[in-house]
């Protein structure tokens, strides 16, 4: 155990000094000091009151989305896909607030306004979840490519909505919705920053997985990225984990768009997911799925970002786009960190179940350990584990390959 | 729609569908063998830069070489880590796209500061095939296209021949089928792995190039907008055999260069659905392949 533990420090250590070198050489190419760099990165985060809002902001949503994407991939569930349910939570969202004060005339309170805009969003989200959901649960698409096909259909529909149903009439430079009526926006949480109430809505998140982490529910989602047939006898359908899993990340999602329409920019436009559901995801992983190392790594994502715009302007020369080459070497070493802990992230190609041979499985049942078994791989789509996992078919696959 | 605008629809078919077909070969193999490359992506849009970059400095040609170093590297480094360090596949996957999308902007911005005009390079040449290209309709279709579209021809059938009459090929195909039984015949499942990556890797390189150097000769941020998972998508869609691959490359070359010529038609419908045309109707076509998929399995399993 100590071994193991030393081992997961040292790789830790590692990746640490991996990162911090690559940020050396990257601000070196650059042609900047780096302890320049370094200096404008801690002041570009720090250094005023709005600085700190600007980290909060940024990083709420983004720990929002790791939270809620959580369960799914527990379940091996691989959803790349919260970028297009806060596109569509944000568009349900801002429908429903602008529906809203057309049928009252604007004279609704914010009572109604906040609650409304809220469950809006989760359920645009939620919905957009459900057809990658669907399709996997009954024709075992991909859920990989699904969703991060559907994220270009997302955007394309939010250009759309731009340009048609929810445009302003103004004149604007780039396509956008009307301003939401003021009892709809979420008031500012620190005056003089940006950073509005909604972030208290964190701690709701924390509380509610806190909660889930302690029902059966949370133990069968594990179960059955492990062992589906297990998972089965213990009430886990695979189309039930699916529905379920991607639910909860799509509302989450879809709360996240309604958060940016009501509390950043009063508004819907284009850029209103802005990579928040693919650092989501990256930080679910960095922070090892684990609700307290999720708001760590968020609070860091969120860092490097407000960060580099600081070291931007500190040294004149290095490019803020240095923050996604960081967060993509920082993901290289999570992979790298969390092969050391098996379980935390699903394996790309789980050991097929092992075949029932003690006679206790009735033959529907062996059917069905089969079929699970392949379930779990099909995230992957790897023929090889399909081979492995259907102990009948195996034989013809290799003549196939003989021939 | 006149007969021209058709004819040159599907000649932009040919073109767009090239670096679609080019990175799919590759990650043919990749998936033949049993593995998944997430990171077509970030081998792309580096290769991109890469190519244009140098291009700027030695020539198209080199450039496409250059091209496909970089996925070259990507793929060890992605192996190293896949097979060495034990980690997941998907994440890493994801890791390298995200890096690369990061690293070609910042390089990209370093190279050319915001402000100053953006590097233009000559782009591949084409050859002049004579009399041929005079044939009305067909002649500018099939033979006043790039030779990267002629160069993904011959690519095709190459990647068929080594699949199907080599060693390698029968490697790759054993280790995908069944890692456990190669491995008892002698086969090195590891070995097999890291080569077909490699090729996965140099080939999403090039493809990347010629998205740069084909035609506009310049180098944008994310300049190729998700073509790396439709790669996936294709590969999935023609069930890994290269006739697949080039069938659903064309598909959505085709739908593409639809979406960006109907445009200045007659036709009035929104902008919007014609560039999300081609990734609805990838994601389609995914949901029929998988639909027939599972109906094999079930038949099979219901022999069985």
């Amino acid at each position: 155990m100590t071994r193991l533990r030393l081992r997961t420090a040292a790789v830790v250590a590692a990746v640490v000094v991996a990162v911090l070198l690559v940020a050396t050489a990257l601000i070196l190419l650059a042609g900047a000091n780096p302890l320049v760099g370094l200096r404008g990165l801690v002041e570009g985060v720090s250094s005023s009151p709005y600085r700190i809002g600007e980290l909060l902001m940024g990083a709420v949503p983004i720990a929002i989305v790791a939270l809620t994407l959580i369960p799914a991939l527990r379940a091996g569930v691989f959803s790349v896909g919260a970028e297009g349910q806060v596109v569509f939570g944000a568009i349900a969202a801002t429908a429903v607030i602008l529906g809203i004060r057309d049928l009252t005339g604007d004279t609704a309170p914010a009572v109604l306004y906040l609650p409304a805009g809220a469950i809006a969003g989760a359920i645009g989200g939620a919905l957009f979840a459900l057809l990658p959901a669907w399709l996997a649960a009954q024709w075992r698409v991909n859920v990989i490519l699904s969703t991060l096909l559907l994220n270009y259909v997302a955007t394309g529909f939010l250009g759309w909505t731009l340009r048609t149903w929810l445009s302003t009439p103004e004149t604007t430079a780039t396509p956008q919705s009307e301003k939401l009526p003021d009892a709809s926006t979420l008031p500012d949480l620190i005056t003089g920053t940006r950073a509005h109430v909604g972030i208290l809505l964190i701690v709701v998140a924390l509380v509610v997985f806190e909660w889930w982490r302690r029902t059966p529910s949370a133990t069968r989602v594990s179960v059955f990225a492990e062992r589906p047939a297990l998972a089965l006898r213990l009430g886990a359908t695979r189309a039930g984990t699916l529905y379920r899993t991607m639910l909860v990340s799509g509302a989450g999602a879809g709360l996240v768009g309604w958060m940016q329409v009501a509390g950043v920019n009063d508004r819907l436009m284009g850029s209103v997911s802005g990579g928040v559901g693919f650092s989501g995801l990256a930080v679910a992983l960095l922070g090892g799925m684990l609700p307290f190392g999720i708001v760590l790594a968020a609070l860091f994502f969120s860092a490097l970002t407000v960060g580099a715009v600081g070291m931007q302007s500190a040294t004149g020369t290095i490019p803020s786009s240095i923050a996604d080459v960081i967060k993509g070497v920082l993901l290289l070493g999570v992979a790298v960190i969390a092969a050391l802990r098996p379980g935390v992230v699903p394996s790309a190609h789980p050991a097929p179940a092992p075949a029932p041979d003690d006679g206790a499985f009735a033959p529907d049942e062996l059917a069905q350990t089969a079929e699970d078994a392949i379930v779990a791989d099909e995230d992957v789509v790897a023929p090889a584990a399909d081979a492995a996992a259907e102990p009948p078919a195996a034989a013809d696959r290799t003549e196939e390959v003989a021939r | 729609m006149t007969v021209e605008l058709w004819a040159s629809i599907l000649a932009g078919a040919l073109a767009l569908a090239a670096p679609l077909v080019i990175a799919g070969v590759g990650e043919g193999f990749v998936e033949r063998a049993g593995r998944l490359n997430l990171g077509i992506e970030g081998m792309m849009i580096l290769g991109a830069l890469t190519g244009v970059f140098v291009a700027n400095l030695a020539g198209p040609v080199v450039g496409l070489l250059a091209a496909a170093v970089v996925g070259l590297a990507l793929a060890a480094l992605m192996n190293v880590l896949v097979y060495a360090l034990k980690a997941n596949e998907i994440v890493v996957g994801l890791a390298i796209t995200m890096l690369g999308l990061g690293l070609s902007t910042f390089l990209y911005q370093l190279w050319i500061p915001a402000g100053t005009t953006n590097v233009s390079v000559p782009t591949i040449s084409k050859i002049d095939l004579g009399p041929l290209t005079d044939i009305p309709l067909v002649g500018p279709m099939l033979f006043g296209q790039s030779p990267i579209v002629y160069g993904t021809v011959v690519l095709l059938a190459l990647a068929w021949a080594v699949m199907r009459f080599t060693r390698f090929g029968l490697q790759v195909r054993a280790t995908g089928a069944d890692a456990g039984s190669a491995a008892l015949r002698g086969v090195r499942p590891r070995k097999v792995g890291e080569r077909a990556l490699l090729i996965g890797g140099a080939l999403a390189g090039v493809a990347g190039g010629t998205v740069a150097l084909a035609v506009i000769g310049s180098f944008t941020p994310g300049m190729t907008a998700g073509r790396g998972y439709i790669v996936l998508a294709i590969v999935i869609m023609g069930r890994m055999s290269p006739i697949g691959i080039a069938l659903g490359g064309l598909l959505f070359g085709f739908l593409q260069s639809f979406s960006l010529l109907s445009q200045s038609t007659s036709i009035q419908l929104p902008s919007e659905l014609f560039t999300t045309l081609p990734y609805l109707v990838t994601l389609i076509v995914l949901v029929l392949t998988s639909r027939a998929e599972l109906r094999r399995q079930a038949a099979r399993l219901r022999l069985s």
